[in-house]
């Protein structure tokens, strides 16, 4: 066999010979495990804010970071999108697959991401998503590529985001979203947007996402002079709207 | 004039340790550069105040950066396990982990897999380990042609220039020296520099790069042991270009990058922005996990650097080091990197962190002033996210570095060992304590001037006094005085 040991065994031989005699390096998977439980944990979980209030701080922070923000009832949802896309002055839109049909409003041209190659998603002036969280505390939409959020690609090329959050889907802190994650799994909570209970799950309930990207404002930089500069590469324009479909977070105070 | 006299040439800057010129040495040309002053002090100022408003509206901040703490030590306390656990997740969800055991081994490892690829250009998202194992000249010289996609690390690669730090890597270059390298290597003329006007042509320029190239390198911010995941934290899209587009991605990552646990990025992420670039998230965090059908790269590489690193965990004190999230809060508080920047530090790493983890990386062979470029003052352990005692590390590399020193052979007669030793004697006897306080008395009388002051010393005294002065020894001890009160009182 190899005289020379490779590389991985190499480098995990020197971490063992630097950790041997360490008072607490556990020699297990099992023991780290128990270590790991006993790990302090006393930063905020829960946040304090009445769900009004939780509400009103995301779009402030969202305000903070560039983006605009529009709050409807969800029965306006339909007509909501449609004034914003006319607004926008722009007429090519993406949508990821699973986008509801009440959501594609008339009048503009719509590409369903099915498979569609990058320069035709570059050509397109704008995308319409759904997300599955939005946290308060940052001002920060989760996505996580669900049908109804799309592939990676699409909300990147665009230089116009579109982002539909339900105010249900609001958590306060970043705790809060991960205990999302672990409750709902990866596609669960989402894909029943607009037939609540009995959506398609297409992923094993509790499972952890395989894709997230976690967005906070328009793409920035400030690497000129420390000067906010807003849009370098992904979309110049984040655009969300709130629905005030009266659900509670799990994690929202009343 | 001709252009050729206009160009931008920004200043040249030896960052491998092991041929840069001692701190003090490297520091003083950026000493007399006002300009490159004036644009760091600005800079870390304006990142400043936006970090301290925001760290004070966190009330939970000392308990956040208490976990991250415990998360990180248990992490390097188990090092072994969790990156095989990542290893085998990773594997799972279709990627291929690679184990590099230092710089030659990971640049090796990348560039087969570049040429597997039959790849002659790649696209990066910034990354210090990637600067750290020198990646891009080999890369040039081995006919692999490199895009940098970060706004900084661009203005670095036209520029022909070196970071400066390890967040805002450009920080030491102003607007109109970006307008000059940009309109100069982009081919635009009338260019203005405003920095909206720059960052479209950085945008415009890269667009097509984003489109066509089919391999892109990535650094990770955290490796997720549990799943097998990889987290990008950026602010202008690039990266996210750079992870959906491609066909192939690597990620060079070091051994220490890994957590536990999918959840534990709730408290890294709320510690990581706020620290680094006073935001309350970065506009862009980028999760994936081996190979997502459809959506992104096919082929993906994780590069595993040791590189230095698992020696620093045998040493319990030093350890800490390796908590390490990169986010730069030491250097921009740091009261010496403010007036010397970052180049000073001969190394990717610069600023207080720099100043502990470059020798320890080189084992004490290179780099050894840098744990002596501080003033001790503690302010980067104060805003440390992840709690690094960095003032207590500095102490204990200095002890080292002087230990060092002290064995090498011909510095046995050096005139400060020689004092230290006769110091060594002198201090452990009361009686040659005593006797040589008169004979300091009588041999200081000549240096002494008539305000009481030593202006200059002549050997090695000259050290401490070309920089300050030294008071002169008093008349009388104060066992002499204590004495005399004795006696006058009976």
């Amino acid at each position: 066999m190899n005289a020379v040991a490779s590389s991985r065994e190499q480098v995990l031989g020197r971490i063992r010979a630097a950790l041997r005699g360490g008072q607490n390096s556990a020699a297990t998977a099992e023991q780290a495990a128990e270590a790991y439980v006993g790990l302090a944990r006393d930063y905020t979980m829960r946040g304090e804010l009445t769900v009004r209030a939780c509400q009103e701080r995301f779009v402030e922070r969202l305000r903070e970071y560039d983006a605009e923000v529009t709050e409807c009832a969800p029965e306006e949802l339909g007509s909501t999108i449609a004034a914003l896309l006319t607004a926008s002055g722009r007429r090519i839109f993406v949508a990821p697959p699973g986008l509801p049909a009440e959501w594609l409003a008339a009048g503009f041209e719509w590409k369903i991401d099915q498979d569609l190659p990058a320069k035709e998603i570059e050509k397109a002036d704008g995308v319409v998503t759904a997300c599955f969280c939005g946290v308060a505390d940052s001002g920060t939409i989760v996505l996580h590529h669900s049908a109804t959020e799309g592939r990676r690609v699409i909300t990147l090329l665009p230089d116009w985001h579109l982002c539909i959050v339900r105010a249900s889907q609001v958590v306060e802190t970043l705790p809060e979203y991960f205990d999302r994650c672990q409750v709902s799994g990866i596609r669960g909570q989402v894909s029943g947007f607009m037939d609540h209970g009995s959506g398609i799950r297409d992923e094993v309930a509790g499972s952890l996402p395989s894709l997230v990207t976690w967005i906070s404002g328009p793409s920035a930089t400030a690497d000129i002079e420390m000067t906010r500069i807003k849009g370098v590469h992904g979309p110049r324009f984040l655009n969300v709207v709130l629905v005030r479909d009266g659900e509670q977070g799990p994690g929202n105070r009343e | 004039m001709s252009a050729a006299a206009e160009q931008t040439v920004l200043d040249r800057a030896e960052l491998d340790p092991a041929k840069a010129p001692s701190f003090p040495v490297a520091a003083l040309p950026v000493l007399r550069n006002v300009q490159l002053r004036k644009n760091v002090a600005h800079a870390i100022d304006v990142i400043q105040a936006k970090r301290a408003r925001l760290v004070a509206e966190k009330t939970d901040w000392q308990a956040l950066r208490a976990a991250a703490a415990a998360i990180k030590d248990h992490v390097l306390e188990n090092l072994g396990a969790y990156l095989e656990q990542f290893e085998e997740r990773c594997t799972a969800a279709g990627g291929t982990v690679h184990w590099a055991v230092d710089a030659a081994d990971a640049r090796k490892i990348i560039l087969e897999i570049l040429r597997e690829e039959k790849a002659d250009e790649v696209i990066k998202i910034k990354t210090m380990t990637s600067a750290e194992i020198q990646l891009n000249p080999f890369l040039e010289a081995a006919g692999v042609r490199t895009y940098e996609t970060d706004l900084a690390e661009i203005i670095l690669q036209l520029g022909e220039g070196e970071p400066s730090h390890i967040v805002v890597p450009a920080l030491h270059v102003n607007r109109s020296q970006v307008r000059e390298i940009f309109a100069r290597r982009m081919g635009i003329e009338n260019l203005s520099d405003e920095p909206k006007a720059l960052t479209a042509a950085a945008r415009n320029y890269l667009r097509q790069k984003f489109l066509l190239v089919p391999t892109a390198i990535s650094g990770a911010n955290f490796l997720i042991a549990e799943t097998g995941g990889v987290v990008v934290v950026e602010s202008e899209g690039n990266g996210r270009m750079c992870l959906t587009l491609p066909r192939t991605m690597i990620t060079l990552a070091g051994i220490e990058k890994v957590l536990p646990r999918f959840q534990d990025l709730e408290v890294m992420l709320q510690l990581l922005a706020r620290s680094a670039t006073g935001e309350r998230m970065n506009p862009y965090t980028s999760l994936w996990t081996g190979v997502t059908p459809g959506d992104g790269p096919q082929k993906f590489h994780v590069v595993l650097l040791d590189n230095g690193r698992s020696s620093i965990l045998a040493r319990k004190k030093e350890r800490q080091t390796l908590r390490c999230i990169r986010c730069a809060a030491c250097m921009n508080t740091c009261p010496v990197y403010r007036q010397t920047g970052g180049h000073a530090y001969g190394s990717v790493y610069p600023g207080p962190i720099g100043a502990i983890l470059t020798p320890q990386l080189e084992q004490l062979r290179h780099a050894q002033s840098l744990p002596f470029a501080s003033s001790l003052c503690g302010a980067c352990y104060e805003v440390c996210p992840v709690k690094i005692n960095i003032p207590e590390i500095l102490i204990d590399l200095r002890a080292q570095v002087t230990d060092q020193e002290r064995k090498t052979a011909g510095k046995f007669f050096d005139p400060m060992y020689v004092a230290m030793r006769a110091a060594n004697l002198i201090f452990s006897r009361a009686w040659l304590f005593h006797a040589a306080q008169k004979m300091g008395r009588i041999g200081s009388r000549f240096l002494t001037r008539k305000d009481g002051w030593m202006h200059s010393l002549p050997s090695v005294g000259a050290k401490w006094t070309l920089t300050r002065d030294l008071r002169g020894l008093p008349r009388q001890t104060f066992h002499e005085w204590w004495a005399a009160r004795e006696r006058g009182a009976k």
